[in-house]
């Protein structure tokens, strides 16, 4: 009868629903306790930002295969909106925040059309647009607008505490956003664009719209991250904002977890950047060879990540 | 005209300097089904591709129930009811034979309870939970065939589904054609095996490097002296 | 005027050689659809393996271009039978080839920074002939036109081996249609594996002028070089290496006019110009090897 297939579906996604909250909730209590224990508090948040680039890398690359190699465009286009407009208006700092998203939203809307290319063009052109974002910024001839060289300064908003819990709550909205793609039939239809895009047009799938939406999730996510990160530093270079590093941190923490899931790059993130800040910070080359060379055995040995090892064994991961 | 559920006016396609289709015209009633024979090279497929969206017509024009389509993405084709399956089967490898399923329905709003009748139609049932990679290549050009009927079809283009089949596979698909076409699905059905085809349908087209050859039955079709020069041309 | 006529001598000059910067990169794609992110790491490499002969043994320079053909073959081959024939087999070449070469590229930078350190190294100026020459009234330092002979010199090789040679003619088959090449008993792996040492090989012989055209190398240069070659490839024809030339004098006239006249906004002409190339004509200015998602 075809009763008891149907069943199994319908009841998966409470589960779903369930395995979500249970995350988000844990996440929420590691990140409350964490400057109790731990009194290095700038690193735990700067652990979550990363958590939150690896993610938001993941809402595209783990779902629709575009892997955006100037990822960090967005994160840095954040950080200067969010900059800008406490440097220029009385809005609260909170509402400056989500203006970074938004304006890094809009990027992901002018750059929209780079979705006509397909992989490996669609990550340098990405690359490219990062790069010309970053000397537009960083331009001693728009020093007046943008700060040029000299970058920024936004201290009077500095507020470590409530910058911290702002993270938070971003870390949070971009794991609710995987576990929505990873669980929904939005991500199912992702899934399927990946898979075929030509089969799943003909599905009647629209895969120039669902691709779209996922890329300004994206594009959203990185620029809130930026938005933060740029609160809770208050003073900063261009650089330090558009440096290529974030991109490839976010690239090799998400790959490194497991992309398409959602504890991947949770896993990815926290455990490489806590390798980083051990050996990383001090000797920075031999933590490229090492990051350079994990690369490398992943692709070779291990594309699927981490989680694929679960996942070979039958184990369904979130 | 209004009648017509699909037409042809001097479709012309071409790679570069090759001519692919030259001047196709034809025309499929509802609840039709009409074969498109020819040599490998001949455009069938191209036709299909044109009529499905894939690829865009250079001149011409591809008319579906009074509107011209010419321009029209695949996904809005699809949800106007033009559907097709491929030569070489498109499943989304990594999902269950359901969940095939389910992304073609989710998208056109398709009520899940309508997802076992479809997997029951195409014999699937009992499959629905495996997934779509490991199933044989029958299965999923069977698959393929339930994922074009969940967007409701009133027009299907079925591609070469004979090909590697043994006859008894072929006698549960024929079966299933005329099953759908008791429902007042129209086709056009490309085929190389026309035993098969004849088992389906009359009225067939013959394509020879892009030109229309022969429209009519059949049996006359293996009578037609341009019919006979291009299959032994092609030889 | 004459701020022109220099900006345009200038820009050829610097085209030309960028040509030869691009090109190995170009003839990787070509014959085995790899990306080589680590490009612009062999072209720096190349730089140091120039400065250390100039510097620590006191050679002229331009021995580097025979040592440089050498390395990459003592590098590439094994490289090559490591990694690409994994590669090949696996769901998606080009994506996992783009990510690898990144993660070798990461390596390659560190290890530079840990043997040579941060510090940029230039090459002495008189190594190369310490004149000038001049063309219509502009003089250009004799190091430009040595990297320019030197870079139409391996075009011109290049052109020879694909049009004269057996092996060449096999690279151009297995360059156009694969499959086919296949079927019909090239030895794809030999046509293969000479291509990507080549391809090192141009990298590295363009690295000994890289401390002359760009004032000095530095373990840093590698990201910007390769993304250059990205631009230059994609403007020219992106699998076509003979057209990689029309990229190389786009950009160098490209950007030696903007560096005449705006001169801050100058590196952002290679970026500038891959997006637009991109988005407009993704096939590049000669080319047919269109890929849109």
């Amino acid at each position: 009868m075809p009763n008891s297939t149907s069943t199994q579906n319908v009841s998966a996604k409470p589960n779903r629903l369930r395995t979500s909250i249970i995350l988000l909730v844990v996440l929420t209590a590691v990140f409350l306790v964490a400057p109790h224990l731990y009194a290095n508090q700038s690193l735990v948040f700067t652990i979550m930002t990363f958590i939150v680039l690896a993610q938001g890398l993941n809402l595209l690359y783990g779902f629709t295969g575009y892997l955006p190699f100037g990822y960090v465009g967005f994160f840095g286009s954040g950080a200067y909106a969010t900059s800008l407009l406490v440097l220029h208006t009385h809005l609260p700092v909170l509402a400056c925040v989500a203006g970074g998203g938004l304006a890094a939203a809009l990027i992901g809307v002018i750059l929209g059309p780079l979705l006509r290319l397909s992989g490996a063009y669609f990550s340098i052109a990405n690359l490219a647009a990062s790069q010309i974002l970053f000397f537009v910024v960083s331009n001693p001839d728009l020093a007046d607008i943008t700060g040029g060289p000299y970058g920024l300064k936004i201290e009077q908003v500095y507020d470590p505490t409530a910058s911290y819990y702002c993270m938070l709550v971003v870390l949070l909205i971009a794991c609710g956003l995987a576990a929505y793609f990873r669980s929904s039939g939005f991500g199912m239809a992702l899934r399927a664009i990946k898979q075929d895009p030509v089969s799943a047009a003909m599905a009647g799938l629209n895969v120039v719209r669902h691709r779209l939406i996922a890329w300004l999730v994206s594009a959203l996510i990185a620029g809130l991250a930026g938005g933060v990160y740029a609160w809770g530093i208050s003073v900063f270079y261009p650089d330090a904002v558009f440096t290529l590093d974030f991109s490839v941190f976010a690239i090799v923490f998400a790959l490194f977890g497991g992309v398409g899931t959602v504890i991947g790059p949770i896993v990815g993130a926290s455990l490489l950047y806590i390798l980083y800040s051990a050996i990383g910070i001090s000797t920075p080359q031999y933590f490229q060879l090492i990051y350079g060379g994990l690369i490398v055995l992943l692709v070779l040995f291990l594309p699927g990540g981490l989680l694929s090892l679960l996942q070979r064994r039958g184990i369904n991961v979130f | 005209m209004s009648s017509e559920l699909l037409r042809l006016v001097g479709v012309h396609k071409h790679f570069g300097a090759q001519i692919v289709l030259n001047d196709v015209n034809f025309a499929v009633s509802p609840g039709e089904i009409i074969g498109l024979v020819g040599p490998n090279g001949s455009g069938k497929t191209t036709t299909i591709n044109v009529i499905s969206g894939l690829l865009q017509a250079d001149e011409g024009e591809v008319d579906f129930q009074g509107h011209k389509i010419n321009r029209l993405p695949m996904h809005q084709r699809s949800r106007l009811g033009i559907n097709r399956t491929f030569q070489v089967p498109k499943v989304f490898r990594d999902m269950t034979a359901r969940e095939n399923i389910e992304v073609a329905a989710r998208a056109v709003h398709l009520p899940v309870t309508e997802i076992d009748p479809i997997l029951h139609d195409i014999g699937l049932l009992e499959l629905a939970s495996r997934q779509a990679g490991s199933l044989t290549v029958n299965q999923q050009k069977l698959l393929d065939l339930g994922r074009a009927l969940a967007t409701r079809p009133k027009l299907l283009l079925v591609d070469e589904i004979g090909a590697g089949l043994s006859p008894a596979e072929l006698h549960v698909i024929a079966d299933l054609l005329q099953k759908l076409s008791a429902r007042g699905i129209a086709m056009i059905v490309v085929e190389h095996l026309l035993e098969f085809l004849n088992r389906i349908t009359e009225r067939v087209i013959v394509l020879g490097a892009g030109r229309m050859l022969f429209e009519g039955p059949l049996s006359a079709a293996s009578r037609d002296p341009e019919v006979i020069a291009a299959f032994i041309g092609a030889a | 005027m004459e701020l022109l006529a220099y900006a345009v001598i200038g820009g050829i000059l610097y085209g030309i050689f960028f040509t030869l910067v691009g090109l190995g990169l170009n003839l990787l794609f070509g014959v085995m659809r790899i990306i080589n992110l680590a490009h612009g790491q062999f072209i720096v490499l190349g730089g140091y393996l120039a400065w250390t002969i100039s510097d620590r043994l006191g050679l002229n320079p331009l021995w580097s271009i025979p040592l440089s053909i050498l390395c990459a073959i003592v590098i590439g081959w094994p490289l090559y039978r490591a990694v690409v024939p994994r590669l090949q087999r696996s769901d998606d070449p080009e994506m996992l080839s783009f990510i690898l070469f990144f993660g070798i590229g990461q390596m390659l930078t560190a290890v530079t920074m840990l043997l040579f350190g941060a510090d940029q190294r230039s090459l002495p100026e008189d190594a190369l002939g310490s004149g000038s020459l001049g063309l219509f009234g502009q003089e250009f330092p004799d190091s430009w036109w040595w990297a320019a002979g030197v870079s139409l010199t391996a075009l011109a090789l290049l052109w020879l081996y694909f049009s004269r040679t057996r092996l060449g003619y096999a690279t151009r088959a297995v360059m156009s249609e694969r499959d086919e090449a296949i079927a019909t008993g090239i030895d794809v792996r030999r046509v293969s594996t000479i291509a990507f040492v080549a391809g090192l090989a141009l990298a590295g012989i363009a690295g000994a002028f890289v401390p002359y055209l760009l004032g000095s190398v530095s373990p840093d240069l590698g990201d910007g070089l390769t993304t250059t070659a990205f631009a230059i490839v994609i403007i020219g024809s992106l699998g076509n290496p003979l057209g990689t030339i029309v990229g190389g004098l786009v950009f160098g006239l490209g950007t030696m006019l903007m560096q005449t006249y705006y001169s801050s906004w100058s590196n952002v002409v290679p970026y500038a110009l891959l997006l637009i190339i991109v988005l407009i004509r993704p096939s590049g200015l000669l080319g047919k090897a269109v890929r849109l998602a």
